[in-house]
């Protein structure tokens, strides 16, 4: 088995790379281009899930390491190792990628006649190469650089569709802010190197133990921002509801379901492998920031009608929720109690995981919408459930997935969360045990606020009467993309009912990270999950459906009993003696959120603007017009400040480029004579 | 307690027998405090028995959504139900989750009852929908801090281990951790179960209706099933409410007998629900956007609870 | 008053008890918005503080204290709510003035105070069980007084402010040397603050009658 999982991840690699070629051969061939590249994508998703189960199968495999190019320059081959925290990450890029492939095949068809679909799915494929090695990579150097391409390649899937120009800025929008965090990055990785002498993940382990307390804080904190920049955090988010609606849906799912994560890999890498035992404050602003970042992304997605960016702002809120658990696990790690280090890291590391799965399916449920009527502003929708049923049933998995509701895999993983939270009041002394409580009580609140954000969500989009042309001439999508959305709606459902089972391939992972195994104690062979310590609450999610469908024969016979003779009429809706009901009098998304717009007036400062037009008294009004708009508070407060300074700023400089050679030769000249002086 | 079945049995009997029963004292006592004669202690009974006798009428929007939310509140009210101790110190379905797990399905029944509310397309229910969502959204930190502030006290978030730890003392209530959170849940329980101050039970074809705005739409076998799963949601979280905090007359080691925990269970719920009773007699029901401050005041409460701890080791 | 064999552990328990309430009266005065309505929950509270006084009285057989309680009882309990009550309805103050912060702000920041006088109380916990439980509720009663005083604007609502932030200074009195502060302080405590309230009342009026409102806001149309 040992050494299945290389030959197996080169077979992915070589699969992505045939779907590169693939694309660039067939940019114009339309429908074979998609059906290349994305079944090479599919095939690569495949081959990448067996080496991930092949590895994380296998108990304590040994670290394996290859040179996928080489260079024999000291500090900078392209080399790659595969861990267990590695592979949980190849895992979760696999089995999003295998879905998304599937599903893209029918997708790309709506880009057939406008666009390549060669060039799509040739980017596609690069994208989830680039991103499977920025998981594997095992020096700085080659980790940095993978990390770029992933950035470029993102950042051309994402202005795909250019001819739009908010499109145009929402690329701009995630460059800089992608360049912000790798100069980040970099600095962070120059300080381990500093004390280590050698690029090489092997030699940055426990680096941080050798380390001042200075140059340590210092790294951590820019890792913070580098990765915290990719996840999207709170307050480095503001790229993410930008740019992750305006790709296209299977791209959307990609970056939100995978990509981000690659923020989650990279500080989980750093704070639990090379930065060593961490002091208390770690961990409080890790979940701190996770705390604030899942309120603020759930809040702001209830104001959001736009599908996809609504999906979006949830992508906050569950990395948010992750990043909870991982710093209740440093936390852990500082006051000593490897065993619930163990437990919150299973937490985080889950919901990421699950969060992959039920975001990708979200948006590709939005996709499947957006390619069935070209709508994305929920408003318009309606109705669809009738005529998308398949489509709805994988939405509204997806929908009480991600609102954290038993039995599916989202409750799984907060219910960990929550475990560990409960844990942490007594394993920490002094004040900071109140974060875990208060903590709880956000995250209860989150977990309700998403719930009503997605009735929001799906009612709106599916339920009722169609609100427009569009929505009422939807059909039902393709077989592929039905596919797709199905395969990750099962996994929601396996996830979520044998848990048990699929906490021991976290065992190697928490053995290395934490210095313990706990699956024995958390899962067992049946399906009950069970908190940490004899008396610890027990879940079996399995059970809760298996009872819920044993009582089902009460209801049923209650009407048999009663109501046999009862009939079922169709009728009209109650319209309170009105003609008829019109589609416009129904419930919308921005009169369902309203009251949680106005108990949160206070985070939101919502705009609004209300003007009306009279003849005769201002009661008869001729004309009213109601405007309203919630604008992220973030953006307006600290990134139009920020701008404008580097703006004035960028003016003076101006004043350097005189455009002339002579000058610049003198600046090089003078730079060097200063060094010169400096050095001697 | 012989086998697990029984209990199950026992538990699930009891339920269906005494939850209606709850509904209905509740709005006999109700009357009766408001020098009215009301409808007789069994009203709920035959009020079921009758819609379930009903033709139903379905809208002709309304999608298999609309026909699947009687059936999800039921049972998740249900199977929560079953999670609570009610006659001993384990409760029958206790493995398979605990205060959490409660929680997630009585959230999980709200969910697709306010899917059910918006699906006909009528403005009623999507009004219904929208502010039972945003109450309960506020209602959620304080009915998990007042849980966790319980939780920490017994070490565990499992409800027989919570309800094991408040009968090893001897008074819970005199204990001032116990008190607030108790306030606290008090106040959660009127939220969730929407009684007075919150939302009126009473009413129909009000603007100031939550959950019966809802429930518009829905009729015979529908309705009934709503209605019952309301009335076993309700039953659940006063047994909860007060087994956490009265576990007197609890089925505790060798020797208890069933019926007398029966007995004794059936007299507190009386006294929780003569309290609920008093409380929505002397309240007017707020306005909607006052209640986020009450909830506010019971995360508060909790809060406070949650430092009592603390203060008072 | 014959020497009784009192339980130390319930007698803390009760007062535990009592300073709760107390504790939760004054956030239902954060929230309370008629004046009536905050009278009636001072004077609450101050029977309350009497219950805690009592019982420390009664374990301690401190019959100092006793005297104290009496003054307590006559002045917070009944005189001085009385004359405030007399005060708002001879002005005939109807309005609700908006606070600063809304209530559920307002709760939120006394229960931070709330925190913050356990975290102050701190070093001094260890000394007996009753300065434990009593001291930090006492200086988070003092601060939620101050916060009160703060957040309205009427004057008779700083007024009864004032009269809270004492009621913490009291409690904190009795907590912390247990037989209470020397009666002579105690009693000068308690005359100022009488005095004070009296004066503030007829500034009250006045101002009432110059303005034609309470609120201090106006105050600074004085300036020349």
């Amino acid at each position: 088995m040992e050494s299945m999982a290389l030959p197996l991840l080169y077979l992915a690699f070589l699969s992505y790379m045939l779907g590169i070629l693939a694309g660039a051969i067939c940019v114009n061939k339309g429908q074979i281009g998609a059906v290349l590249t994305f079944g090479a994508a599919a095939l690569g998703g495949g081959f990448g899930l067996l080496a991930a189960i092949s590895f994380l199968g296998a108990h304590n495999l040994p670290t394996l390491n290859a040179e996928l190019l080489p260079l024999s320059l000291p500090n900078v081959g392209l080399t790659i190792r595969l861990d267990s925290l590695s592979a949980f990450f190849t895992l979760i890029i696999s089995v999003v990628g295998l879905a998304l492939s599937i599903y893209s095949v029918g997708y790309a068809r709506d880009f057939a006649m406008r666009k390549s679909v060669g060039v799509m799915g040739s980017l596609f494929n690069a994208l989830l190469l680039a991103t499977s090695i920025v998981f594997l990579a095992d020096n700085a150097f080659s980790f940095v650089f993978v990390w770029e391409i992933m950035a470029a390649v993102s950042y051309l899937l994402i202005s795909f569709e250019h001819e739009d120009s908010e499109t145009r800025r929402a690329g701009i929008v995630f460059f800089v802010m992608s360049h912000i965090g790798t100069g980040c990055l970099i600095l962070g990785f120059l300080l381990l190197f500093q004390a280590s002498g050698s690029y090489s993940f092997s030699s940055f382990h426990n680096i941080g133990m050798s380390m001042a307390s200075g140059p340590r804080d210092a790294a951590f904190l820019l890792f913070v921002i580098g990765f915290g920049v990719k996840a999207g955090i709170v307050p480095f988010h503001i790229w993410l509801p930008v740019a992750h609606p305006v790709a296209p849906s299977n791209v959307s799912a990609l970056l939100s379901g995978v990509i981000i994560k690659t923020g989650i890999y990279g500080l989980t890498r750093v704070c639990f492998d090379f930065l060593g035992e961490p002091p208390l404050w770690w961990g409080v602003v890790i979940l701190v920031m996770g705390t604030i970042s899942a309120l603020i992304g759930v809040l702001y997605a209830l104001m959001e009608h736009d599908l996809k960016r609504l999906l979006a702002y949830h992508s906050i809120e569950n990395i948010g929720i992750i990043w909870m658990g991982l710093g209740a696990a440093l936390i852990f790690l500082t006051t000593h109690h490897p065993v619930l280090a163990a437990l919150a890291l299973i937490a985080g590391l889950y919901h990421t995981l699950n969060h992959a799965i039920f975001k990708a399916l979200l948006f590709l449920g939005a996709g499947a919408v957006l390619h069935s009527t070209g709508l994305r502003n929920m408003e318009e929708m309606g109705g669809l459930v009738k005529r998308m049923p398949r489509t709805a049933l994988y939405f509204l998995i997806g929908s009480v997935a991600i609102s954290a509701l038993p039995p599916l895999n989202g409750f799984v993983s907060e219910w960990l969360t929550y475990q560990a939270l409960l844990q942490g009041f007594n394993a920490t002394p002094s004040l900071a045990r109140l974060l875990f409580p208060i903590g709880a009580a956000l995250l209860a609140l989150t977990g309700a606020l998403a719930a009503a954000c997605f009735v929001k969500a799906f009612a709106i989009t599916f339920l009722a009467q169609p609100r427009s042309a569009r929505a009422a001439q939807a059909h039902e999508v393709s077989k592929t993309m039905l596919a797709g959305m199905g395969m990750l709606s099962a996994l929601c459902f396996g996830l979520g009912l044998f848990p048990a089972q699929f906490v021991a391939i976290f065992d190697s992972l928490t053995l290395q990270l934490t210095g313990c195994a706990i699956s024995g104690q958390i899962g067992s062979d049946t399906v009950i999950l069970s908190g940490l310590g004899e008396n610890a609450e027990t879940l079996a999610p399995l059970g809760i459906g298996i009872a819920a469908i044993c009582l089902l024969p009460i209801p049923l016979a209650l009407w048999w009993w009663f109501g046999r003779g009862a009939e079922r009429r169709v009728g009209p809706t109650w319209d309170c003696g009105l003609r008829e009901l019109t589609p416009r009098m129904e419930y919308t998304a921005t009169g369902f959120s309203k009251p949680l717009r106005i108990i949160f007036r206070g985070i939101f400062r919502p705009h609004r603007a209300l003007s009306s037009s009279f003849e005769f008294s201002r009661y008869f009004a001729t004309t009213i017009r109601f405007e309203t708009r919630v604008e992220e508070t973030f953006e307006k407060r600290f990134y139009r400040p920020m701008q404008r300074l580097i703006l004035v700023g960028s003016r003076r400089m101006r004043a350097l480029q005189a455009g002339s050679l002579q000058a610049y030769l003198i600046y090089i000249f003078v730079t060097f004579l200063i060094l010169l002086v400096v050095c001697l | 307690m012989t086998s697990p079945l029984l209990d199950i049995a026992l538990q699930i009997a009891m339920t269906l027998v005494m939850a209606p029963l709850m509904s209905s004292i509740i709005r006999n006592w109700k009357a009766k405090l408001q020098n009215r004669r009301g409808s007789p202690p069994w009203q709920v009974y035959l009020d079921i028995a009758k819609f379930l006798r009903k033709d139903m009428v379905i809208s002709e929007h309304a999608s298999w959504v609309f026909a699947s939310a009687p059936y999800v509140v039921f049972l998740t009210s249900l199977v929560a139900a079953l999670m609570v101790p009610m006659i001993g110190v384990e409760a029958p379905l206790g493995m398979f989750g605990g205060a959490l797990a409660f929680i997630g399905l009585l959230a999980l029944g709200r969910f697709f009852l306010a899917l059910g509310g918006l699906d006909p397309g009528s403005a009623f229910g999507g009004m219904g929908s929208s502010r039972e969502m945003t109450l309960s959204s506020v209602a959620e930190p304080a009915l998990m801090l007042s849980i966790f502030t319980l939780a920490i006290a017994a070490g565990s978030t499992s409800l027989s281990v919570m309800v094991h730890h408040a009968a090893s003392q001897d008074w819970p209530l005199l204990n001032s951790v116990n008190l607030l959170a108790f306030a606290a849940l008090f106040i959660v329980l009127l939220a969730e179960t929407g009684r007075v101050p919150i939302d009126n039970p009473a009413t129909h074809l009000e603007l100031t209706m939550i959950h019966e705005a809802m429930i518009i739409e829905y009729s015979g076998r529908y309705l009934a099933l709503l209605e019952l799963g309301a009335s076993i949601k309700q039953f659940a979280l006063m047994s909860l409410v007060i087994n956490l905090f009265f576990p007197h007359g609890l089925a505790v080691g060798e020797g208890s007998s069933v019926p007398l925990a029966v007995g004794a269970l059936l007299v507190k719920l009386l006294f929780l629900a003569g309290v609920i009773v008093l409380v929505e007699t002397v309240n007017a029901k707020l306005r909607l956007f006052r209640v986020p401050n009450l909830l506010a005041g019971a995360f508060v409460l909790a809060a406070l609870a949650l430092l009592s701890t603390f203060i008072f080791q | 008053m014959t020497p009784m064999p009192v339980d130390p552990d319930f007698s803390s328990r009760i007062i535990m008890l009592l300073t709760t309430f107390v504790l939760v009266v004054q956030l239902m005065m954060v929230t309370q918005r008629t004046l009536v309505g905050n009278i009636h929950l001072f004077a609450v509270q101050s029977l309350l503080l009497c219950g805690v006084a009592g019982t420390i009285a009664w374990v301690h057989q401190a019959t100092h204290v006793y005297f104290v309680l009496a003054l307590m009882l006559v002045g917070k309990v009944i005189a001085l709510p009385l004359f405030l009550i007399k005060l708002v309805r001879r002005i005939k103050i109807n309005e609700e003035l908006k606070p600063m912060f809304n209530s559920p702000v307002g709760m939120l920041l006394c229960g931070g105070f709330a925190l913050l006088g356990h975290v102050v109380a701190r070093p001094f916990a260890g000394r007996s069980p009753l300065i434990n439980s009593t001291f930090g509720i006492a200086i988070a009663l003092v601060l939620m007084g101050l916060f009160l005083m703060i957040n309205r604007r009427t004057a008779i609502n700083q007024v009864l402010a004032l009269l809270c932030a004492e009621n913490g200074l009291f409690l904190a009195a009795i907590s912390l040397t247990t037989f209470g502060m020397p009666l002579v302080v105690e009693l000068g405590i308690f005359f100022d603050l009488f005095v004070a309230v009296m004066v503030l009342g007829i500034l009250v009026f006045r101002i009432r009658e110059t303005f034609a409102s309470i609120d201090v806001e106006r105050l600074n149309q004085l300036k020349g």
